[in-house]
């Protein structure tokens, strides 16, 4: 990647952080460039739900076998050994590793993937939760790629506490907790519209999102109005 | 591990019930003893805008929630509309004074210092909120701030569970299994698929597809899994569900 487009990538990430934005659809985004810049082929985040588990609240795609592959990793796998040790865990070549997660493991290799990776998202001394990179092929991502990773999961860290300087331990929970609640609508609201149009849930994430932004409104006020019947999509 | 933290916080519920149906006021008073606050309160969403004190262990809980109701603002107020959880670690912080200029006062005077008020939600369902306070200043600690959510989560369920008529016992395998909430996004995903073929709201949605979890003695997401790849419907009239397995 050149330098040019790495610096077009901050400056949209730092242009999108206005009052009131979309903290989901922002999430999403950052995993779409992570993807891009990082030539890996899907990216994921998850977010401490303060019970002691990870959940997942965005993907750089919405395909239910990479959600599902997310959320295999409430308790075990790469992301919550990143989010307990602080430290980025790296697996080369997943088809040497199945003892280690024997479930997270075989979901990820039926899907294709041969590598995965999860960078720390940190706040001060606390982790928060976990960006996973995905890729087909086997192998180490190099120093720089690492670096550049670690700071576009540094970009979601700042994202989740944009909506409220973070000064106190509780302000930080408040924002976790509302961010994964959030998710969840958008989960609802993408079954609403599945059915009514008989499509998948795939598909009607991205209707959902292209009409949030065709009528600049937050991809979660748009969910909420869809599942209380406000919005007839 | 999580799973840990549910069965523990279920036990101390159960042992509040002493065998009777589980309500909200247990899940209140095993909240007291479990997290060390000096009492509790559920507030129920009866509408849009009409909210309603259900249960508090004592006068001060009690007086926090009428306060809230009557002027507006406060904690518990703030996390209807937000969907994450108030923590106001301190009544006489400017902070707070600044955010609920009527309400901080008012609750000091009747003897609370700390409030934290947690969501009985889940996504765009809103249930109501539950309480906690403390006559001194202080956080939850990260420990007691999971099991807090853990509670929380547990009124959360009882209250839907109740609203369906369906009353599940605490010591149900379902609800050992899987916990009273699961974040797995196929439940979400089903749960709006269901109430577009009930005609229903999403509060009414979810509690159908719990309810037939139960009924078939199988868990949520393997039901909601059905619904989402459309080998399990629900039809608005009273006739037998075509079964997952059946259909599958």
């Amino acid at each position: 990647m050149s330098e040019r487009q790495l610096a077009e990538v901050f400056v949209e990430m730092a242009d999108t952080l206005v009052d009131d934005f979309d903290l989901i659809d922002f999430l999403h985004r950052l995993t779409v460039r992570c993807v891009e810049l990082l030539e890996v082929t899907a990216a994921g985040l998850l977010l401490s739900d303060d019970r002691g588990a990870l959940q997942m609240v965005a993907a750089s795609t919405e395909q239910t076998r990479l959600l599902e592959l997310l959320q295999l990793q409430t308790d075990t796998g790469p992301c919550p050994e990143c989010f307990h040790t602080g430290r980025a865990v790296t697996v080369t070549d997943l088809a040497t590793t199945a003892g280690r997660w024997p479930q997270f493991v075989a979901a990820a290799s039926q899907i294709g993937f041969a590598s995965v990776h999860a960078l720390p998202m940190r706040l001060r001394t606390e982790i928060i939760g976990a960006l996973n990179l995905f890729d087909t092929r086997p192998g180490a991502l190099s120093a720089d790629t690492i670096r550049l990773g670690q700071a576009l999961a540094d970009v979601a860290t700042i994202g989740l506490l944009q909506t409220r300087a973070i000064s106190r331990r509780e302000t930080l929970a408040e924002q976790l907790q509302t961010a994964l609640n959030t998710r969840v609508i958008i989960e609802q609201a993408k079954g609403v519209v599945a059915e009514r149009r008989q499509i998948d849930m795939d598909q009607s994430f991205v209707l959902l999102r292209t009409l949030a932004r065709s009528t600049n409104r937050r991809l979660s006020d748009l969910s909420r109005a869809v599942v209380e019947g406000s919005e007839v999509f | 591990m999580s799973g840990d933290r549910m069965t523990r916080i279920w036990a101390q519920v159960a042992r509040q019930a002493r065998g009777a149906a589980v309500s909200v006021a247990h899940v209140c008073a095993a909240v007291v003893d479990g997290v060390g606050v000096d009492g509790a309160g559920v507030t129920v969403m009866v509408s849009p805008t009409v909210r309603e004190t259900m249960t508090a262990t004592d006068t001060v809980a009690s007086g926090l929630e009428d306060l809230q109701l009557m002027l507006g603002q406060g904690p518990c107020v703030d996390t209807f509309v937000g969907g994450g959880p108030v923590l106001a670690v301190d009544l006489r912080s400017p902070e707070c004074l600044a955010r609920w200029p009527a309400f901080t006062p008012a609750a000091l005077d009747i003897g609370a210092r700390a409030v934290f008020a947690l969501p009985l939600q889940v996504g765009a369902i809103r249930l109501g909120a539950l309480d906690l306070y403390r006559g001194r200043p202080g956080g939850l600690n990260p420990a007691e701030l999971a099991d807090a959510l853990v509670f929380a989560d547990t009124a959360g369920m009882l209250l839907l569970d109740a609203a369906a008529g369906t009353q599940p016992d605490l010591t149900e395998l379902a609800w050992q299994r899987e916990g009273p909430r699961s974040y797995h996004a196929v439940v979400h995903q089903a749960t709006g698929m269901v109430l577009v073929q009930l005609g229903c709201a999403v509060d009414a949605a979810f509690a159908r597809l719990r309810a037939y979890a139960y009924a078939h003695d199988m868990r949520l997401r393997d039901v909601a899994r059905a619904v989402v790849e459309r080998r399990l419907r629900f039809d608005p009239d009273p006739a037998p569900e075509r079964s997952a397995d059946d259909a599958s």
